[in-house]
């Protein structure tokens, strides 16, 4: 470790040696090489994180270079993961640069967070945020969350237990993905560069605090930051219990949430989702069936007469549908998703009545 | 009861921050109800609500002079 190149930071009081070395053996992976990647990549580097790797599979256009500055025009066409890893190698050799030229999907996730120690959400739709999310608050992998909206930046750190051992995640804040075109990204509202270059530096502080111990990183806390009357506004986030995560990766991912648009669950999460404020629970079954389950908490709404039930409002938040074998549910999950889209979250109880009877009964 | 509101992202656009009256509305959940009803954009979103920038899961009782921060979510990067 070339201990002049980081001469500045080691004679700050509270930093000095140890939290030098604490960075010179983290690793941390950076999704997305955008306007809020590539500040944070950069500071990342300067300072001396020990293993940085780099997730995109975008190549550099000109509409990127207002905010992406890590990037010339001479750079236009090629992969930006190629172009990080050059610049910040000739920047601070000592940096180990991991490249990925791919895009971060379900079927790598597992594989590209690996052995990183910090995971940093720079990306840009909500869908591979979720993603990450979820498979970090399952991990208990620190997060680092930030995104932007016209002149409006947010910044949080999930999945760090506080003094009292609480940890939270994107789901506690909004627990639903919002539908696609529901909340409009940098392409269809505009950004200002330096938006994403101040939220971008400030995640990377974040980071630098939790590797090092130092100060008081976001945890448990959202950070709003308003670019045109350079206000901040903190939200202090606790838990909230109307969403559910399974208890495994392989769960997860296998449950393929957002994908199809409800989630199938077993008997245990059924029991969770089922004694929530919000929830209702529709057993489709034909009335002759059995075992009958009890009417008060299983409404019946049988198949044959389900477009009944479509046309009525539903109030509930989570709605699960249950039959004998979690098939005609999946059906009815498929109706309902069609009709509420993402407003709500809907389950089918994966194998039925016939495998889960003991939480049925 | 009177009480603040304070907006953000595509949320302020239609609902700019300021003091409410919002008459005999007591808790979030009816106050949810009566801002969706003003303003219907409000209800095809998501949104957070936090009272005195405390994330609320729960209805929670409101009191005189509040301040009801209504947070979406952001996607951008």
């Amino acid at each position: 470790m070339d201990s002049e190149r980081y001469n500045r930071q080691l004679i700050l009081q509270g930093f000095g040696e140890q939290a030098q070395k604490k960075l010179a053996t983290a690793k941390v992976l950076v999704v997305g090489a955008g306007g809020l990647g590539c500040p944070a990549l950069q500071y990342l580097a300067a300072a001396g994180v020990g293993r940085l790797g780099i997730v995109d599979d975008d190549i550099i256009s000109l509409s990127n270079l207002h905010r992406q500055i890590l990037y010339t025009t001479g750079d236009l066409g090629k992969l930006k993961v190629t172009v990080v890893k050059a610049r910040l190698t000739e920047m601070n050799a000592e940096v180990h640069i991991v490249s990925y030229p791919k895009r971060l999907v379900r079927d790598n996730i597992v594989e590209l967070l690996g052995e990183y120690d910090v995971v940093f959400d720079g990306t840009d739709n909500f869908k591979t945020r979720y993603l990450i999310n979820d498979v970090c608050a399952v991990l208990k992998r620190p997060l680092i969350f930030a995104a932007v909206s016209g002149y409006e930046g947010q910044l949080a750190v999930f999945n760090v237990p506080d003094e009292n051992g609480l940890a939270t995640n994107y789901r506690d804040l909004f627990p639903v993905e919002p539908a696609v075109g529901e909340i409009p990204n940098c392409a269809e509202n505009g950004v200002l560069g330096v938006l994403p270059g101040i939220i971008g530096m400030m995640a990377a502080g974040e980071i630098i605090k939790l590797i090092t111990g130092i100060g008081k990183p976001l945890i448990n806390r959202l950070l709003h930051y308003n670019l045109l009357n350079n206000e901040q506004y903190e939200l202090k986030i606790t838990k909230g219990e109307d969403y559910q995560l399974p208890n495994s990766v392989d769960a997860l991912l296998s449950a393929d949430i957002g994908h199809r648009g409800y989630i199938e669950i077993d008997g245990e999460q059924l029991d969770s989702i089922r004694k929530e404020k919000s929830s209702l629970c529709i057993d489709v079954r034909e009335e002759h069936e059995f075992p009958r389950l009890d009417k008060n908490i299983y409404q019946q709404f049988p198949m044959s007469n389900f477009n009944a039930l479509l046309e009525e409002e539903i109030n509930e938040k989570n709605i699960v549908l249950i039959c004998q074998h979690g098939i005609r549910s999946v059906a009815a999950a498929e109706a309902m998703h069609e009709k509420y889209g993402n407003t709500k979250n809907i389950y089918s109880l994966k194998g039925g009545i016939a495998k889960w009877h003991n939480y049925l009964i | 009861m009177e009480i603040e509101i304070i907006t953000f992202g595509k949320i302020a656009e239609f609902l700019a921050n300021q003091r409410m009256d919002v008459g005999e509305i007591r808790d979030t959940d009816r106050l949810k109800s009566y801002l969706e009803n003003s303003f219907p954009k409000l209800a095809g979103m998501k949104y957070k609500l936090a009272v005195n920038k405390n994330i609320i899961q729960y209805n929670e009782p409101l009191s005189e002079q509040d301040s009801v921060a209504i947070m979406p979510p952001f996607s951008g990067g």
